[in-house]
């Protein structure tokens, strides 16, 4: 005989789990900005997080870039090919990876790569009671383990944004050359004279946010684990799946945010 | 005079009561064994001891403080003072025996490194383990790991140390050394805890006993005070009569 369903416990734990999601990691980032300002500095291990964060993903990221600026210059050149508006094609691409798709694909990136690493990494450290150990020794995880990280997420995100938006432009001219029949030079020129500033920087200012969507979540996971090495799997696609959604619904929400400050500007 | 006091300790984990009602005592330089059945939550009390589990009520008296109230940073002090010795070693998996070894010198002392070095070296020679002092955790046995983390536990002298199942898994030969680095450790006058199922190694070591069952501290002694009393459950329980 089947089991009757508990229906308002059920919308319990449905309502429950993200709130306590939401009360953890804003208690691990006011317990993460409280002990920045505090003394002992790891820097040792910000640079170690900065080559895992930064110089291991880059590859990813240049792939990344080259191949969407590619698609989108090949997908805009053929749309606009029926109108006459090729010569738009430049500016179309240039815009959309400045401001949407450089710094969100890059963080989406970022998010499956490191944000896997970080919780599998410190889930597993929770397992062999390598932070308990941390603990009984009188040092701060959140010192050794989680500043580090977050750190790393905002030096490292936005320098590798900005490479991601200057290899995404070049596959769109090299696209624009050899598919659209565009003259290399003319593209160039063209992605110099209509991207502006204002452009670059409705970008690059999220992906400090994006930073922290992708560190926090993924250390809250990984610290958060419980039940042994089974749980670090769930952890682990807890914390990329949460960085990842962040990322996308946060992007419409900063994308008005940087609407509203071009506006004043 | 007692230099570790747990008064009316309760412990549950959502409906599960762990403990109801636990209180004892450990004078200075005396080893108390903490013995019971598996899930009896022995391990609970010695990681509530030094902060890393908060009791849901009682005090928890190291040297007089009660350590209960204390936040993360308030416990610094007394985790100096405190050590414990993980069951599995818990070494960090990424740095080598002596950056384990270095790990609290270099976070609590303001000894240089020609100076750390030197006291890792000494104590490595002390727990005849050198010759890994530039090994990582992973190749290491199960044995040297626990020998290592013990290494690494006591490096800073502290006053207290709490050991979580020291010898469990061991072969003979690893369990005498370190039943040996315990009794070293006693002779120097270090308070200890020695949370165990190894009968054997706690008859060694141990000063007193206090038996768990059933939510509470069922019964506590001497050995001497143990051996001549009737129906003592802590002789059933080493005897294989009770869980």
């Amino acid at each position: 005989m089947s089991q009757p369903v508990d229906l308002p416990a059920m919308i319990t734990n449905r309502v429950k789990e993200p709130l306590e999601f939401l009360g953890g990691v804003a208690l691990l980032a006011k317990d993460t900005f409280k002990e920045l300002r505090t003394r002992p500095f790891y820097g040792s291990l910000l640079v170690d997080q900065i080559y895992l964060v930064g110089v291991k993903s880059l590859p990813l990221v240049l792939i990344t870039a080259l191949s969407t600026g590619m698609v989108m210059a090949l997908q805009y050149g053929l749309g606009l090919e029926k109108f006459g508006g090729k010569p738009y094609v430049p500016r179309l691409v240039a815009s959309t990876i400045l401001r949407e798709m450089g710094p969100v694909f890059t963080s989406l990136m970022l998010a499956a790569r490191v944000g896997a690493g970080m919780a599998s990494e410190i889930g597993s450290m929770v397992v062999t009671q390598q932070i308990d150990a941390m603990r009984a020794l009188g040092t701060s995880p959140i010192k050794k383990i989680v500043i580090p990280r977050v750190l790393a997420c905002l030096i490292v995100l936005p320098l590798l944004v900005s490479i991601a938006n200057l290899v995404g432009n070049f596959g769109g001219l090299v696209v624009g050359a050899t598919e659209l029949n565009l003259d290399a030079q003319f593209y160039f020129r063209r992605v110099l004279e209509t991207s502006n500033l204002k452009d670059y920087i409705a970008g690059f200012g999220k992906t400090f946010f994006f930073a922290l969507f992708i560190a926090l979540p993924s250390c809250y996971f990984g610290l958060n684990v419980k039940n042994g090495t089974k749980e670090v799997g769930i952890a682990t696609t807890k914390a990329v799946v949460t960085a990842s959604l962040l990322i996308l619904v946060g992007d419409f929400f900063l994308a008005k945010l940087f609407w509203v400050i071009e506006k004043w500007l | 005079m007692a230099l570790i006091e747990v008064v009316n300790f309760k412990k549950s984990y959502g409906s599960k009561i762990i403990h109801e009602d636990v209180s004892f005592y450990v004078k200075k330089g005396e080893c108390l064994g903490l013995v019971g059945g598996s899930g009896a939550g022995k391990s609970v009390i010695l990681r509530s001891l030094i902060g890393l589990e908060k009791p849901d009520s009682g005090k928890i008296l190291i040297n007089d403080i009660d350590i209960v109230p204390l936040n993360e940073q308030e416990l610094t002090p007394i985790r100096k003072q405190v050590a414990y010795a993980f069951q599995g070693g818990a070494l960090f998996d990424s740095m080598t025996v002596f950056e384990n070894l270095a790990y609290p010198l270099r976070a609590h002392t303001d000894l240089g490194e020609s100076a750390i070095a030197e006291k890792i070296h000494h104590q490595l020679a002390e727990f005849g383990l050198e010759k890994s002092i530039h090994l990582y955790p992973g190749e290491l046995s199960g044995g040297m790991q626990k020998r290592i983390g013990l290494a690494r536990a006591v490096i800073m002298q502290p006053e207290i140390i709490l050991y979580d199942e020291p010898t469990a898994g061991l072969d003979p030969y690893n369990t005498k050394k370190i039943q040996d680095l315990i009794l070293r450790l006693k002779a120097k006058g270090v308070t200890s805890i020695l949370v165990t199922h190894d009968i054997p190694t706690a008859m060694a070591v141990c000063d007193k006993f206090a038996f768990l069952k059933d939510k509470v501290i069922a019964e506590q002694g001497t050995i001497d005070q143990l051996k001549v009393r009737d129906n003592s459950l802590i002789q059933k329980f080493i005897e294989g009569n009770i869980l």
